[in-house]
């Protein structure tokens, strides 16, 4: 490659590159306008919106959150319905996924097409006959009428058993040749080996649980069984879009700020899950 | 540690002998929207010290907590306003049901339709509470074939808040300083037009980006000035294809295609608009008075020394505004026992009792004896708005689906605005949109 060839190919990059910041810049703006705004008095930004930086600054929307008496206990629901519900889905799914990539039994294809069906059966659709279950159990207002409709997860089933129908058969081969039982081979060997797709699952299955709104506003009608986007979005006055903004704003801040902390540890499962690859 | 254990049973002992022996108290809920403001008023027990509908309504249940004198003990069970109706309903079919919830006089015709409400005309006479007292509005909202099913808290309407400052420049102002309305069409678009000459600003701000209820509540109240019955007796019909229908949506389209809306503004940015001495006027209701006193109190605002408030103008002859109220109701299986239902019309008698609090929210009251007070008459602004409490029109309790109607109405009109939708094009979508909803409902 000439001289010339590397600069102009170096020129390049520097351009995509500048093209990227600008986008990323334009992209990270909004949430940077409500980062600042979540600092200013309401009554001043019922006047101005369109001011980032200078004064008038306060803590006060902060405060407010934190001096809502139930903030701390809609956190923790958030973490255990959240938490709870991440580990039993990647559980169930990894069972699943197994069993549809591994074994053959009858009705394998009718019943994987009958799950994957799933994912197109939007949520709205189902959420009365939903609801009405639920009451006929009871379980309403308790962390399991929270967690176990969430469990039905043809997404996850779907990612698992591609992943597992990727890892090479040849090395449960061997193992079943050394007469070992297939709950060690899958517990001990293959689901080691599909690590990079739970966790992938996992983080998704996560960041959905936590932003969930539509399920728990109609399943935890009871205060104290809010999870916390569910309690936060019931402070709001009536008219916060014109009395309350900064406080809005603190709430979307602090209701993120938990993410984001995942987002720090996961980085690179979190990329690569959006990228549509999984981290091996 | 075994003595530890023997300490900590007789304490134990002693603390349920105590409950024992000492009046258990009755726990009632609370279902309520208008948000939760416990860092400012999760302590405070005199409501005089309250601003605001949630200051207000938080202390007036501290207060009732701290005050009376049967135990009774109020549980406030705070949700989001916007899906409100759907949380209750929810709610119902899930037996949990709150003792007492707020409720829109609107929407109170379709929880009585599906007979989930009591019926409280025995109840309110055994607290003292007194129907008559009831203002005009209050009680076509409340009353629903002869029986009283909520107790009237508020009325709340479509005001006009006009900044003076930009009416003067216009030479739009009597001698003593008071804006001068328009009192037909003709003279609303003479103002507009006035106004934009003089100061360079859009006669109005009024929602149309992300939001029906606007256009609907000022549709509304251009067809009851006009006289005109938008639904049929039976609630089960909307006719909007008459002559009355298709001068309110000319004069609304008129306005937004001369350039006199504000245009792209959504609830949040209509009401900085006018703050920011962006318009001239205002749409929007009475719950927004305080917040544009306290703007106008500021030197620096364009509103200084040039607030006022009043009624919607009357454009056509009929004096009739668009109006609701908020209500509370006892949902039924929402009592236990007479207890409960005991305590619930202790507090509702309370909340009676205290309607001149609420009002400085901004709201209308629903207490006539308030609504005569000079208390209520001298805070800001009230005798401009007071007719409304008389003149206010709520759409008839016997049509059901009203913020789903509300909402149809909104879409349509925002189309004509906002994409040039043609008239009778809206008029027919109206009518096809709602009576086929209206058809569905049992």
């Amino acid at each position: 490659m000439s001289a010339r060839q590397h600069a102009g190919r170096r020129m390049g990059d520097h351009l995509i590159l500048a093209a990227v910041m600008v986008l990323a810049l334009l992209w990270i703006a909004p949430l940077a306008w409500v980062f600042a705004l979540s600092f200013k008095p309401n009554a001043f930004l019922a006047q101005h919106t369109d001011v980032v930086l200078g004064a008038p600054y306060t803590l006060k929307n902060y405060t407010d959150i934190l001096g809502t008496s139930s903030v701390f206990r809609w956190i923790a629901n958030s973490c255990i319905v959240s938490v709870t519900q991440t580990l039993l889905t990647l559980v169930l799914c990894s069972l699943a996924g197994y069993g549809f990539a591994r074994t053959a039994f009858p009705g394998q294809k009718a019943l994987y097409v009958f799950v994957l069906a799933g994912l197109a059966v939007p949520e709205q659709a189902v959420v009365i006959p939903l609801h009405r279950l639920f009451a006929d159990l009871d379980l309403h207002n308790t962390y399991s009428g929270l967690i176990l409709p969430r469990l039905a997860a043809p997404f996850g089933v779907f990612l698992m058993t591609q992943y597992f129908k990727a890892i090479p058969k040849d090395i449960e081969e061997a193992a079943l040749l050394d007469s070992t039982p297939r709950w060690k081979i899958f517990l001990r060997i293959v689901l080691p080996l599909s690590i990079p797709a739970q966790a992938t699952l996992g983080i998704f299955t996560f960041l959905t649980a936590w932003n969930d709104y539509l399920w728990p506003l109609i399943s935890a009608s009871k205060p104290d069984m809010y999870t916390l986007t569910l309690g936060l979005a019931a402070t709001q006055s009536n008219f916060a879009q014109s009395e309350g903004i900064g406080y809005l704003m603190a709430q979307a801040v602090f209701a993120g700020l938990p993410i984001f902390v995942i987002y720090l540890f996961f980085q690179k499962h979190i990329v690569s899950a959006v990228a549509g690859t999984t981290v091996r | 540690m075994q003595a530890g254990m023997t300490t900590r049973s007789l304490l134990a002992l002693c603390l349920g002998a105590a409950l024992g022996t000492g009046h258990a108290a009755t726990e009632i809920t609370l279902a309520r929207f208008f948000g939760a403001c416990e860092a400012d008023y999760g302590k405070v027990t005199d409501v005089s010290k309250a601003t605001g509908e949630c200051g207000t309504i938080t202390s007036l249940v501290n207060q009732y907590n701290a005050t009376n004198k049967e135990g009774v003990v109020v549980k406030a069970e705070v949700a989001e306003w916007g899906p409100y109706y759907d949380q209750l309903t929810s709610r119902i079919v899930a037996h949990n049901v709150p003792t007492i919830a707020v409720m829109h006089q609107s929407v109170l015709g379709d929880f009585v339709s599906r007979k989930l409400v009591e019926p409280l005309d025995d109840g309110f006479k055994s607290v003292g509470i007194n129907t008559a007292d009831f203002t005009p509005h209050a009680k076509r909202g409340v009353v629903i074939g002869g029986k009283t099913y909520a107790l009237p808290f508020d009325t709340w309407s479509w005001l006009w808040h006009i900044n003076v400052n930009y009416f003067k420049k216009a030479g739009l102002t009597t001698p003593d300083g008071q804006p001068i309305l328009p009192k037909s069409p003709d003279e609303l678009l003479a103002q507009a037009k006035k106004i934009k000459d003089a100061t360079g600003k859009p006669y109005f701000s009024w929602t149309t980006a992300n939001e029906t209820a606007a256009p609907t509540r000022t549709f509304l109240t251009l067809m009851y000035q006009q006289n005109a019955q938008v639904f049929g007796a039976d609630g089960r019909k909307i006719s909007v294809h008459t002559p009355a229908a298709t001068n309110a949506l000319t004069l609304m389209n008129k306005l937004w295609t001369e350039g006199y809306i504000k245009k792209g503004l959504d609830y949040g940015a209509t009401q900085q608009a006018f703050t920011s001495g962006d318009v001239a006027v205002d749409v929007v209701g009475n719950w927004t008075i305080n917040d544009f006193l306290v703007a106008a109190a500021k030197a620096d605002s364009p509103l200084h020394d040039g607030y006022d408030v009043v009624p919607f103008a009357n454009l056509y002859g009929k004096k009739a505004i668009f109006a609701d109220g908020h209500s509370w109701v006892l949902i039924k299986g929402g009592t236990h026992n007479d207890a409960e239902k005991k305590a619930a019309l202790s507090f509702l008698k309370f909340l009676w009792d205290h309607d001149y609090d609420w009002s400085r929210t901004g709201h209308l009251p629903a207490n006539n004896k308030v609504v005569q007070s000079a208390q209520y008459q001298g805070l800001p602004y009230r005798k401009n708005i007071l007719e409304i409490t008389q003149i206010g029109v709520t759409t008839p309790s016997n049509v059901p689906r009203q913020r789903a109607i509300e909402a149809i109405i909104g879409e349509e009109i925002s189309s004509m605005m906002l994409s040039g939708k043609a008239i009778p094009a809206v008029e027919d979508a109206i009518e096809s949109r709602v009576n086929t909803l209206l058809a569905s409902v049992h």
